[in-house]
């Protein structure tokens, strides 16, 4: 793992896109948070004919330097950027056109112009052609030193720019009124914000192609969204994670066709790396929805919890009603309409949390389930008296928010609850109001 | 021998008529068709089905959904490609047949659309965002799977670009039955596709299910795309569907003219794409990309209208 930096074939195409899933993510976040993630997409495939034009004209004039080669490139993919959000910010202010057909406006048409310009040369100077094409997919197997030169150079400066207008971008974001309200021209932000984001993608579609950017601008975000709340915080997660995908889509480029015959290794076929470096993204953005503290399955999880919780308060207010008698699992089954497997569950659960007994086929409380019992029709009709008394509100409508109102009570809330109802002993149905027990 | 060849665009254009009229009298069987020609009723017919979807997705606000589809396309006509080729002895692209296709774009219009409606509503993504997400990944799937199979990175670009030039009569059928299909769906619900597109809430108090319209759509621009993907490629079909359409929305505010100019400016800019493509070659010995040609003469029918709707809006200051 550790070779694939010091060899010297590796070196450059892993730093180049690591670096360069570095700059992607942290433009990304900005992008994902003002909800402007398609913008990406139309701007990287608006970036294709500037590239075909500027690797004709270096082509033409500067055959032989590859540095400024690579530099012409970032300069007219730059460019050609950069008229497409011209257009796009035009067609939605002058026009009235809607944001979305705006974007495929720009996307389809400068990539058709793309296309036209790249279909002269096809024939005629098939090598140039060939060198225009790496930037559909993106190619870090070409990369050299000099890229890494170059990429490291703008990643530092986009981090640089990042960090000084962090606060900036923060106010604009969260409050725009209160931000020009207090002397920041949010427009001069959103523009250096989309100047980043467009150098952003100028860097990055050397190395995935500029088909595949908006994935990479959006997926680092997306999951570093899950870990943190704090912009700071989805900054530096999204950079950590892009440079683990950065790396992982190199390295599992170069290695899935190694485990799947490692005998012939002489003249294996790499996997293109671009596409394995956003699978790597996705794969760690899947991740972090799934797992992530603000997760689906974490946020799942207390959701089946708490339902779960309500239901055995439920059937423990059950068996406080018929306190006397002991119940069989046919009676509280008729009472409570669930899947009889899910009641079962729950019935072994209470009984492990020793609120019932079990005795023969019949169900009945312990003293510590009376006493559970007693706490859940108190807290009921503590509420119910409450919206009566103090809210005004029908008798006839109290109950069916107490059933809800129930599960939610804390203990501190019932204290409050009972002072300021001054202790009452009936509620409004008259029926009796159980003692406060404490523990 | 092509009737076609070192003819400029004007050249083209009275050859094309003059064979027309030998066909109406009869004289000409469809089975001798020029490949000029093949390309040019191919890229017509595409730009047909491709206008007249486009202007539901233009007001539907569902582009850029359209977008991701016609990159998911690519995933979708591997996966085929792989399952038929190992049941089937197939060679090359001819087992694009319709039914195929059919399979192909019902598959993956619904798994883009569902995948990204999962994405919104299970894990709370904007949606743009998961739009942005979903075709990436499924694009990328596509891309590793193709590389894999054919262990050839060539292929790749032609089904991104396209290749108007290798266009058969096979392709003249299938993209046939797809226009036909979209027409014939499109016309049967003209009604509820109308309503949808204007008054979604309203609809569904009509008890139109906007979200059935809303997969029927996604499964026929699926269907356009695959259709089209051999001619211009999985990236430009979409200027076929989202141009004309503005263009057409420059000029007029109601449905049914928006539709017919829409239509006929598809028409025309591929008709003049192959024209000028066959222009170029003769006069300048020039080969070029004649999708990428048609969507730069869509891009100018856009600023003409453009120059028009400005000059009546200042009259209309006036």
């Amino acid at each position: 793992m550790i070779e694939i930096f010091s060899d010297p074939i590796t070196r450059a195409p892993v730093i180049g896109s690591m670096l360069m899933c570095l700059a992607s993510s942290l433009i990304g976040v900005v992008v994902f948070i003002r909800r402007r993630s398609l913008l990406g997409e139309a701007l990287s495939h608006a970036a294709y004919p500037g590239v075909v034009f500027s690797v004709i004209l270096a082509s033409v004039f500067f055959p032989f330097s590859e540095e400024i080669f690579s530099v012409s490139i970032l300069v007219g993919a730059f460019l050609s950027s950069l008229v497409g959000l011209f257009v796009i910010d035009w067609m939605e202010r002058r026009l009235r056109v809607k944001s979305d057909a705006a974007l495929c406006f720009v996307l389809s048409i400068f990539f058709g112009v793309g296309v036209l310009v790249a279909s002269r040369i096809q024939i005629t100077h098939a090598l140039w052609y060939q060198k225009i094409q790496i930037f559909l997919y993106g190619q870090t197997a070409t990369m050299t030193d000099v890229h890494i030169l170059i990429y490291g150079t703008l990643a530092v400066l986009m981090i640089g720019c990042l960090a000084l207008l962090f606060r900036l971008i923060e106010v604009v974001h969260f409050d725009r009124e209160f931000s020009e309200a207090i002397g920041i021209r949010a427009r001069l932000v959103d523009g250096c914000v989309f100047f980043l984001l467009i150098l952003a993608i100028v860097i990055g579609i050397r190395s995935v192609g500029v088909v595949l950017m908006s994935g990479m601008l959006i997926a680092p975000a997306v999951a570093a969204r899950q870990w943190s709340h704090r912009l700071s915080g989805i900054f530096v997660i999204a950079g950590a994670l892009a440079l683990l995908s950065g790396f992982g889509g190199n390295f599992l480029s170069l290695n899935i066709p190694l485990w799947f015959n490692p005998s012939r290794s002489k003249q294996f076929l790499a996997l293109p790396t671009g596409p394995m470096i956003l699978l790597t993204a996705v794969a760690l953005c899947l991740f972090s929805l799934l797992f992530a503290p603000q997760g689906v399955l974490i946020r799942g999880m207390r959701v089946i919890r708490f339902t779960f919780r309500c239901r055995m308060e439920n059937i423990l207010k059950t068996f406080w009603r018929h306190r006397e008698e002991s119940l069989s699992f046919s009676q509280i089954a008729h009472a409570h309409k669930m899947p009889a497997f899910v009641l079962y569950v729950l019935l072994m659960n209470m009984r492990f949390q020793g609120v019932i007994k079990k005795e023969g086929n019949l169900f009945s409380l312990t003293q510590e389930g009376d006493g559970e019992g007693a706490k859940i029709i108190r807290l009921h009709r503590l509420w119910e008296l409450y919206l009566v008394k103090d809210m005004g509100q029908g008798i006839d409508k109290v109950h069916r928010t107490a059933e809800e109102m129930e599960h939610f009570f804390t203990p501190e809330l019932e204290r409050e609850l009972t002072t300021l109802l001054g202790d009452p002993k009936r509620d409004p149905h008259e029926r009796e109001i159980p003692e406060r027990r404490e523990k | 021998m092509n009737p076609y060849s070192g003819k400029s665009f004007i050249g083209f254009i009275s050859v094309f008529f003059h064979r027309l009229s030998q066909w109406v009298q009869g004289d000409l069987p469809l089975t001798s068709l020029a490949s000029d020609e093949i390309q040019m009723l191919v890229l017509v017919i595409m730009s047909v089905a491709t206008s007249l979807i486009g202007v539901f997705l233009v007001l539907r606000r569902m582009t850029m959904l359209a977008n991701s589809l016609s990159h998911t396309v690519l995933l979708g006509i591997i996966v085929t490609y792989l399952i038929f080729s190992s049941f089937m002895s197939v060679q090359g692209t001819d087992f694009l047949r319709i039914d195929v296709l059919l399979i192909a774009a019902m598959v993956t219009g619904l798994l883009t659309t569902v995948l990204t409606q999962m994405m919104t509503q299970f894990f709370r993504l904007q949606e743009d965002a998961s739009i942005g997400l979903v075709f990436t990944t499924l694009f990328a799937l596509g891309v590793v799977l193709l590389t894999l199979f054919t262990r050839n990175a060539h292929i790749g670009t032609e089904v991104i670009l396209g290749n108007v030039d290798a266009l058969h009569m096979n392709d003249l059928k299938m993209i046939f039955w797809v226009a036909l299909l979209d027409l014939l769906v499109i016309g049967a619900f003209f009604k509820e596709f109308q309503i949808t597109a204007f008054d979604s809430s309203f609809a569904n108090a009509m008890g139109i299910s906007t979200n059935k319209f809303n997969y029927l759509l996604m499964v026929l621009t699926a269907a356009t795309a695959i259709g089209a993907f051999r001619a211009v490629g999985v990236l430009l079909v979409l200027a076929f569907l989202v141009v004309p359409p503005l263009t057409a929305r420059l000029l007029t505010h109601r449905l049914r003219p928006l539709i017919c100019i829409a239509v006929a400016l598809a028409i025309a800019c591929s008709f003049c794409g192959v024209a000028l493509s066959r222009h170029f070659l003769t006069v300048y010995h020039i080969p070029l990309s004649t999708g990428g040609l048609v969507v730069v003469l869509l891009a100018i029918s856009f600023l003409l209208a453009l120059t028009v709707n400005r000059a009546r809006a200042r009259t209309r200051v006036l």
